[in-house]
């Protein structure tokens, strides 16, 4: 049997697809590794900036001159900048990020602790989000009257101009203590109990989560209403839940993707403050601390993991918007 | 064709709105920071009232656990807060800028990789944790939340300037400047530089509600300028530790901050509205 010229046009095509994957693939797994290497770096260098002795100013004005020797010795602070490098360097393979200054325990062990709380909450975050965004921005770009988009936009950059520390306090005056819904202290670990503490500081991450995923996503829905598609959706009668998602959410879908793992930095952010307000044991309540105490490895780790945190969301995020819509053009 | 005519006129009128509100806003917060500080009877920092009494027709929002009064403090805070995010937006707006351009412009492979790569490993921090971080290690107070500010930004704006100076470059104007024999110099700040910076400005807008509320939650934090000086962040703080007690102390200041950055946020959509229109006129 003789295969027919376009069976043979698409074979190509499709190789040829297979091979801007792989091409593209590889690329961003090169730039994120590189990304990481120099977020180390730049975690590494960061207490060069402190001024005076960073040793003596953890240890305090009343600590000896032996105690102080002894601890830059413990750190490796007498050695080369490039051999201090390579052992901090080296020391990330091997799950080491030194020692907190104070309470003994490895970096390693207080990251372990206390991060999977703070992911919960940008989960929860992210989760509550989405589910919001989806629904209000169909319902803007469906809906035939000016007021809605006009309104929609006032009230998305109101909303991203109000302060989070403030709202989540507010949150707390009223559900706290008014209506007795959000406890402000006494954070239990077990998974659907501690939904009790955890729904406050969500909602409150919502805030600048939701205007942001919802316009994104509004406008790509405008785009695609404009497609011809859409048009054929409407001609054929095609079931709503069906024309929602196939016609119009799956093909708008990559660009807020591609935010949404931006926006796991910017979450983090906000997460160490509502951890701070909410008495919740997650890291960014750790990273305030060891910034007050000034436990400078606890300070720097934390750094680091999060900017490695942030560097792999926004490869998964380009890859999934990549996959989710292949005419994204990477750069 | 009328249609679309009066269409474009209502759009322009829609976006002038907003940045009337943004500008009128801004404006009266800014003039109740200069007036208020000045005929107030009582001092921002001086306690001496009846402590967390609730706001009434002497001390209109009330006074604080200290005994001073909130509305006074509250308006004495305006150019602190104000100042601290609009310098700590301007420097790394200026800096990026041209390190960005510097960078389009520039043929020298080597560096161009370098100092990318460094770009791109500082914005991979989560914003406000790096900043938080640096603060650690640089020490509290108003000029380190500035200085941090200024470490993390300009690396945000040199990408922006990067890619719309390698655009710039390349454009007929400039390519003309060169013919006609000017100088480097010249060229790079009166026809590259500022056909960079209407982008990195249109920015350094939006990044300037990000700015306020940052600096307001590093100060809320325990971040910012000591003590007695009046600042919202710093305010709220100390308002959350009796907040049951007495919300005054912190939502006073709270709604301050948001006027702020509402304000701004008017202003900014305004702008961006007008600019639309302007291009596609």
């Amino acid at each position: 049997m003789t295969q027919l010229p376009t069976d043979k046009k698409e074979a190509e095509t499709k190789d040829r697809n297979r091979l801007a994957l792989r091409r593209m693939f590889l690329g961003r797994i090169v730039r994120s590794l590189s990304v990481s290497f120099w977020v180390m770096v730049i975690a590494f260098l960061m207490i060069r900036l402190s001024p005076g002795d960073p040793v003596r100013i953890a240890l305090g004005a009343e600590a000896t001159e032996a105690a102080v020797t002894e601890m830059r010795h413990k750190l490796g602070l007498d050695t080369s900048i490039f051999s201090q490098f390579y052992h901090y360097f080296t020391g990330i393979f091997h799950g080491d990020l030194g020692m907190s200054f104070f309470s003994g325990l490895s970096v390693t062990n207080v990251v372990g602790t206390h991060l999977p709380v703070t992911l919960m909450i940008i989960g929860l975050s992210i989760g509550l989000g989405i589910i919001l965004a989806i629904p209000i921005a169909l319902f803007v770009a469906l809906s035939k009257h000016q007021l809605a988009t006009y309104l929609f936009r006032a009230f998305t950059s109101v909303s991203l101009a109000l302060p989070g520390f403030f709202l989540a306090l507010v949150g707390l005056l009223f559900f706290g203590t008014t209506l007795n819904w959000a406890p402000a202290a006494g954070y239990t670990g077990a998974f659907p109990g501690n939904l009790h503490f955890l729904w406050l500081p969500a909602v409150v991450n919502c805030g600048s989560l939701v205007p942001v995923l919802s316009r994104v996503l509004h406008s790509s829905l405008m785009d695609t209403l404009d497609e011809e598609f859409v048009e054929t959706g409407v001609i054929r009668g095609v079931r709503k839940i069906r024309f929602y998602w196939s016609y119009m959410l799956r093909p708008s879908l990559a660009p807020t993707v591609v935010l949404l793992s931006y926006m796991v930095g910017v979450m983090i952010g906000g997460t160490v403050i509502m951890e701070t307000i909410f008495s919740l044991p997650g890291i960014g309540r750790e990273l305030i601390t060891a910034v007050d105490s000034r436990d400078y490895p606890v300070v720097q780790g934390v750094v680091m993991i999060f900017g490695l945190i942030v560097v792999f969301f926004s490869f998964i995020g380009d890859l999934l918007g990549y996959l989710l819509d292949r005419r994204v053009t990477l750069s | 064709m009328s249609n679309a005519k009066t269409k474009k006129k209502r759009q322009i009128r829609e976006g002038s709105f907003g940045l009337y509100a943004g500008f009128g806003m801004m404006g009266l917060l800014i003039l109740a920071g200069l007036i208020v500080p000045l005929i107030s009877k009582y001092d921002p920092n001086q306690p001496g009232l009846v402590p967390m009494s609730p706001p009434d027709g002497k001390t209109f929002f009330g006074t604080d656990l200290l005994g001073r009064d909130v509305f006074t403090r509250v308006f004495d805070a305006v150019f602190i807060d104000l100042g601290t995010a609009l310098v700590g937006v301007s420097i790394p707006l200026i800096v990026g800028t041209i390190i960005g351009t510097l960078l389009g412009i520039s043929k020298n492979k080597k560096i161009n990789t370098l100092v990318g790569s460094i770009i791109d490993g500082i914005n991979a921090f989560p914003f406000l944790i790096f900043v938080i971080a640096l603060i650690a290690f640089i020490g509290p107070g108003v000029k380190s939340i500035i200085l941090a500010l200024s470490l993390v930004n300009w690396a945000r704006y040199a990408r922006i300037a990067r890619t719309r100076a390698v655009v710039v470059n390349q454009q007929g104007y400039v390519e003309a400047a060169r013919i006609l024999g000017f100088s480097k110099v010249r060229i790079l700040f009166k026809h590259i530089i500022p056909n960079v910076s209407s982008e990195t400005r249109a920015y350094a807008l939006s990044d300037f509600i990000i700015v306020i509320i940052a600096v307001a939650a590093l100060s809320f934090l325990g971040m910012g300028s000591p003590p007695p000086q009046a600042e919202w962040g710093a305010m709220i703080r100390d308002g959350a530790q009796i907040l049951t007690l007495a919300w005054w102390p912190t939502i006073f200041p709270g709604l301050a901050l948001c006027w702020a950055g509402v304000s701004v946020a008017f202003i900014a959509e305004g702008l961006q509205r007008r600019l639309r229109e302007v291009n596609t006129k």
